[in-house]
């Protein structure tokens, strides 16, 4: 459960990301966040992983407030939130394996248990025959097919896909988009940030839209309408 | 706690070696910044040992009269070696100084004969004092310019060496103040290089620094990895350094010997004082690798 309660992120006097926004997410949902370039959806990102702090407001992942995150702490909570970005950032020294071990290895997950989780993980995604391949001998999908698969290591109950189709054709696209669906069905909830509207469409699942920093619709079962 | 540390060594060995060309790169101005601390600092050894073979050679000699007893030349003896700037005294007996004096002008036939016209030995007993610094003889001198060993002391013969040693005690001064500030201009100069070597090679770093934090990584999860890399390079340098050092020395030795007659080379010099040079280089240099790449990923782990 993700509950964001009033809040405001405020860079500068000239710059106000997120306006009093407020909404809750149940375990298990499938949510689609949509707004254009400049709408906030990056900073609502940046706030679920305290890479930024809201200037105002709280917001809590299950009974944890993460407003106000100790430094410390945050290592902690990215371990629990499954992140996959438009430009995949993978690690371009490590290869496919290493990419998805290396979220288990700065947990501190002992090596018997990485070396039987990564294979499961890399045939999730399809990619168990490329495991010693390096992030640049891959396509654009494979990439972000490692990135989803690193983003499930901890077994998140939570994963953020921020524009995971930004990059993508649409066959690849679709692709990321099934193995996100499938992820959702084992009950994991997934946050979508994109503008991709026939990606939205077609799931017909709930489309939360931002427009200048304020939540402007927030739908059941609803539409790219912008 | 293991685990993290294993995990620690392991990416940073896997970094070293999928990035052979940066490590090259960073090592080799390592070596070169202790190369030139290690020309500068043989510099300094050279220059204290001229230093030291010129104060060698310079001394105070005190004639004593034939009035002097043997009692009176040991009271003053006792006297003079009671101060602790005298390192060493020599006495020469009557016969010796005068031995001494016919061997110095064996070539001067006018001395000699003069001297046989001489019934008796015209020279007395001379003490011959040796002192830490050139400036320490003016003391001693001064502290047997007393009325009761006025008739005691013919003469001394520090007046003559008065303004040579000050000579010397002013470039003695010079030299070490000028080694010195070469020393801190080099080591302000070297320090800049390698900070902005190592930052460098951070920054191009910066993005997969960012990738790290956003999996979870702890900011002392990917801070170790560089500093176990600091421990390296600056290992691998000093062992460069120390071969390529040994090697020049072994070309600069034969021409030291020339220079100094006293058996010194820098060879030696280095292999008496291993620990101490090496250490407090390797030290240094693993202190300025680890500060350098704490204070270059400070900003990239800030939140």
């Amino acid at each position: 459960m993700i509950i964001v309660e009033g809040i405001t992120k405020i860079y500068s006097t000239d710059s106000v990301a997120l306006r009093d926004v407020s909404l809750n997410i149940k375990a298990g949902e499938f949510v689609s966040i949509i707004g254009q370039s400049g709408s906030g959806k990056t900073t609502f990102t940046k706030l679920l992983i305290a890479e930024e702090r809201p200037t105002k407001g709280k917001i809590k992942i299950g009974d944890w407030d993460i407003s106000d995150i100790k430094t410390n702490e945050i290592p902690f909570l990215r371990r629990q939130i499954g992140m996959i970005f438009q430009d995949y950032k993978l690690l371009p020294q490590k290869t496919v394996y290493e990419n998805v071990s290396f979220a288990l290895e700065v947990a501190g997950e002992k090596g018997p248990r990485i070396h039987q989780i990564v294979p499961q993980l890399l045939d999730v995604v399809g990619l168990s025959d490329r495991h010693d391949r390096y992030p640049q001998q891959l396509s654009g999908g494979e990439q972000q097919r490692v990135a989803i698969a690193r983003s499930l290591a901890h077994r998140p109950k939570i994963i953020v896909a921020d524009e995971p189709t930004g990059n993508l054709d649409t066959i690849n696209a679709e692709e990321i988009i099934q193995i996100l669906k499938k992820i959702n069905e084992f009950g994991t909830t997934v946050l979508l940030l994109t503008h991709n509207r026939e990606v939205v469409n077609s799931l017909r699942r709930r489309v939360i839209t931002l427009h200048d920093g304020h939540l402007i619709l927030d739908q059941e079962a609803g539409k790219y309408i912008l | 706690m293991m685990v993290f540390i294993s995990r620690i060594f392991k990416f940073s060995l896997q970094d070293i070696g999928r990035n052979l060309g940066l490590s090259f790169m960073t090592v080799m101005i390592l070596v070169l910044m202790l190369l030139s601390v290690n020309a500068l600092w043989s510099v300094r050894v050279i220059t204290n040992e001229a230093i030291s073979a010129v104060k060698d050679q310079v001394n105070v000699s005190v004639y004593f009269s034939s009035a002097a007893s043997d009692n009176n030349i040991a009271e003053i003896n006792k006297y003079v070696a009671s101060f602790p700037e005298v390192v060493d005294i020599k006495m020469q007996s009557a016969e010796e100084v005068l031995a001494s004096f016919k061997q110095r002008h064996s070539q001067s036939s006018d001395i000699i004969n003069a001297l046989g016209e001489l019934d008796a030995n015209p020279f007395g007993p001379t003490m011959i004092i040796k002192t830490r610094e050139p400036g320490d003889y003016k003391k001693i001198i001064q502290a047997l310019n007393v009325p009761e060993y006025d008739n005691l002391i013919e003469a001394k013969s520090f007046d003559e060496h008065e303004s040579a040693i000050e000579k010397i005690q002013n470039i003695t001064n010079r030299a070490e103040s000028g080694v010195a500030g070469l020393v801190i201009l080099f080591a302000a100069i070297s320090f800049l290089i390698v900070f902005n070597t190592i930052r460098s090679a951070i920054n191009t770093q910066k993005i997969e620094i960012g990738i790290k934090r956003l999996v979870g990584a702890s900011n002392w999860f990917i801070r170790g990895p560089y500093v176990v890399e600091s421990v390296v390079f600056s290992l691998i340098s000093l062992l460069i350094n120390i071969a390529v050092l040994y090697l020049a020395l072994s070309f600069v030795d034969p021409y030291l010997a020339v220079v100094f007659p006293n058996n010194f080379s820098l060879t030696n010099y280095y292999n008496s004082h291993i620990l101490y040079v090496f250490g407090v280089q390797f030290v240094c240099v693993l202190a300025l690798t680890i500060l350098s790449s704490i204070l270059a990923m400070r900003k990239q782990l800030r939140i």
